[in-house]
């Protein structure tokens, strides 16, 4: 995926996005961090079409993004989004099933491939057991788990995560990593998410873009551009890092 | 499962049992027997008078019933509001000013009738849509939006009366709705009208399941949300439109029927839309035989007996939400 010169402006008098450009590379766990405000979630709505760039072009293999139907994209880039309505009397089976909709026409629709797809991410998000169940039964963290397992019914190559760890605690962020983890590593998903916390970003990601101000300040792997300066630059505070045998990179931060 | 089947055989029979009754209760009263006799014989003349005056009055009253109600339905989902009725946020007071409007000025074309009350409708609610929306939908401002919009087309139209008094049209059947003085031809516009609307509204059962997704999320899985909303907000008014130039307007049926038919069949829209036609069928039917039976030989409109209900029942959803 490519994005090239983006200019993003909801109001026409600053810009969210300002002159951005990158690519994701296929296969990799790609994250965008930066303060609150930076445009990490407005790019990861250009990257997934939601929003239309003011000017740039974003396209995927060599072809723009306007270029595809609604459906089409749909089987290509599944996007989970941070805060979810959760809709009254609905089966999480139901649901997860709305996921298979870019793979229906009006008249052709293959169950069987339907029933698979749900079972698999049913199984990959652990939710099996509760597929009968109302989501409005479910925990934060398994309500989480249903609306990836939905992106993931339309089995498309990227996903997109949207702050996906922001409203879970502890336990449920590093399952819900974990379940990132094991999609991109034995699945071959390509991921890009938007995260809060560094050291999760660091452990979890490929890549890194690091943003302020609508620009992208730094990107590449995570030890070669996730260092103190950058960090003061970005988030104006005062960082140290260690390394740990068991964490392998990790930051603290002093003091603003 | 088992609360869906018992309450749809309930409500049927229910329905029959109703309808029985409204044949055979009223002005001319017939036993249960002798009515059931005189339904397959020719020649007398008690049950020739039910054809002509009751049997198109309760088709209507039956139609009109599932129209409005599955019409809430399909509002409420466009709208992802549980408050929306056609009579509440002025659907079907645009439908009645521009029908009556437009048959006024050129009565030739009142063939062309529910063409006209269906432009009303849309025109209503496209103002609701477009003054209330603001970066999505708040429940509230749509309600409050679609009372003053209800206001105004009520007032030109009562206005419109009171101005063209001598112009050749009964328009006092525009305003409240009385459903006495239906003819088989009213039967024949509604039937054909209403079926086409109940089945389109039927077919859309899978759109109107997608929309309880955020706009966001649903477009993300390749839905035309824009599209969806449009073609189900079309066939919505539609069906109140049709209810309009035959029954009248008929406000809170699109409100109470959806809510307690999802209280017992749940809300996927497949099961939900045949269910709450069923039940808009029975209450407003119902309603209409009450009104001509308790105070006879006076008449409450159906109309009327389903505000000094509706009423509070709007207020009790609003202090819910």
């Amino acid at each position: 995926m490519e994005i090239k010169r983006i200019i993003v402006s909801h109001d026409n008098i600053t810009n969210h996005l300002d002159d951005v450009s990158t690519s994701i590379s296929k296969g990799k766990v790609t994250t965008i961090i930066g303060p609150n405000g930076c445009g990490k979630s407005t790019l990861l709505s250009v990257l997934s079409r939601s929003t239309m760039p003011t000017s740039g072009t974003a396209s995927l293999e060599n072809r723009d993004l306007v270029m595809f139907k609604p459906k089409e994209f749909a089987k290509k880039l599944a996007i989970v989004y941070q805060q979810n309505e959760v809709p009254k009397d609905l089966t999480i089976e139901k649901l997860i099933g709305f996921g298979r909709l870019p793979h229906k026409t009006l008249l052709q629709r293959n169950q069987e491939e339907d029933c698979k797809a749900i079972d698999w991410a049913l199984t990959v998000t652990n939710l099996t057991d509760k597929r009968h169940k109302d989501l409005e039964a479910l925990s934060g963290g398994e309500r989480q788990r249903v609306w990836i397992a939905m992106a993931l019914a339309q089995q498309s190559e990227i996903l997109c995560l949207d702050e996906p760890t922001t409203y879970l605690d502890i336990y449920y962020q590093i399952e819900l990593l974990e379940l990132v983890k094991s999609l991109n590593e034995d699945y071959g998903l390509t991921i890009v998410m938007v995260l809060h916390d560094i050291n999760q970003a660091i452990r979890y990601s490929d890549e890194i873009i690091m943003m302020k101000n609508g620009r992208i300040i730094a990107e590449g792997r995570p030890r070669d551009i996730i260092t103190k300066d950058v960090i003061k630059e970005v988030y104006g505070v005062n960082a140290v890092f260690k390394e740990d045998d068991e964490l392998g990179l990790y930051m603290m931060s002093l003091g603003i | 499962m088992r609360k869906r089947i018992a309450s749809y055989v309930i409500v049927s029979l229910l329905l029959v049992v109703t309808i029985v009754y409204s044949a055979t209760t009223g002005s001319i009263k017939m036993g249960f027997f002798e009515f059931f006799s005189a339904l397959f014989e020719q020649g007398n003349s008690q049950m020739e008078a039910i054809r002509d005056l009751r049997f198109p009055r309760m088709i209507v009253a039956i139609f009109a019933g599932a129209a409005l109600s599955v019409s809430g339905v399909l509002l409420q989902s466009v709208m992802r509001n549980p408050l929306a009725d056609a009579g509440i946020i002025g659907i079907s007071s645009g439908a009645a000013f521009v029908q009556l409007f437009i048959i006024s000025l050129f009565p030739t074309l009142f063939f062309m009738t529910p063409l006209f009350a269906f432009m009303g409708g849309a025109f209503a609610c496209f103002l609701v849509f477009a003054l209330s929306w603001k970066s999505g939908l708040s429940p509230l401002k749509l309600i409050l939006v679609g009372i003053a919009i209800n206001a105004m087309f009520t007032g030109v139209t009562e206005a419109f009366i009171s101005f063209g008094g001598s112009l050749n049209v009964s328009a006092s059947s525009v305003i409240g709705s009385n459903l006495t003085m239906r003819t088989w031809s009213d039967v024949s516009t509604i039937a054909t009208y209403g079926t086409i609307g109940l089945i389109l509204a039927f077919a859309l059962y899978s759109w109107c399941n997608l929309l309880v997704l955020q706009d966001k999320t649903a477009k993300s899985i390749g839905f035309h949300v824009a599209r969806a909303r449009l073609i189900i907000a079309a066939v919505a008014v539609l069906l109140a439109a049709i209810s309009v130039v035959v029954a009248g307007v008929i406000s809170f049926v699109g409100l109470l029927v959806p809510h307690i038919a999802r209280r017992l069949v749940g809300y996927d829209h497949k099961v939900l839309i045949p269910f709450t036609a069923l039940l808009g069928a029975l209450i407003i039917l119902l309603a209409d035989t009450l009104g001509r039976t308790i105070v006879a030989p006076l008449e409450i409109p159906a109309s009327t007996l389903m505000a000094i209900i509706g009423g509070p029942f709007l207020i009790f959803l609003l202090r819910k939400e």
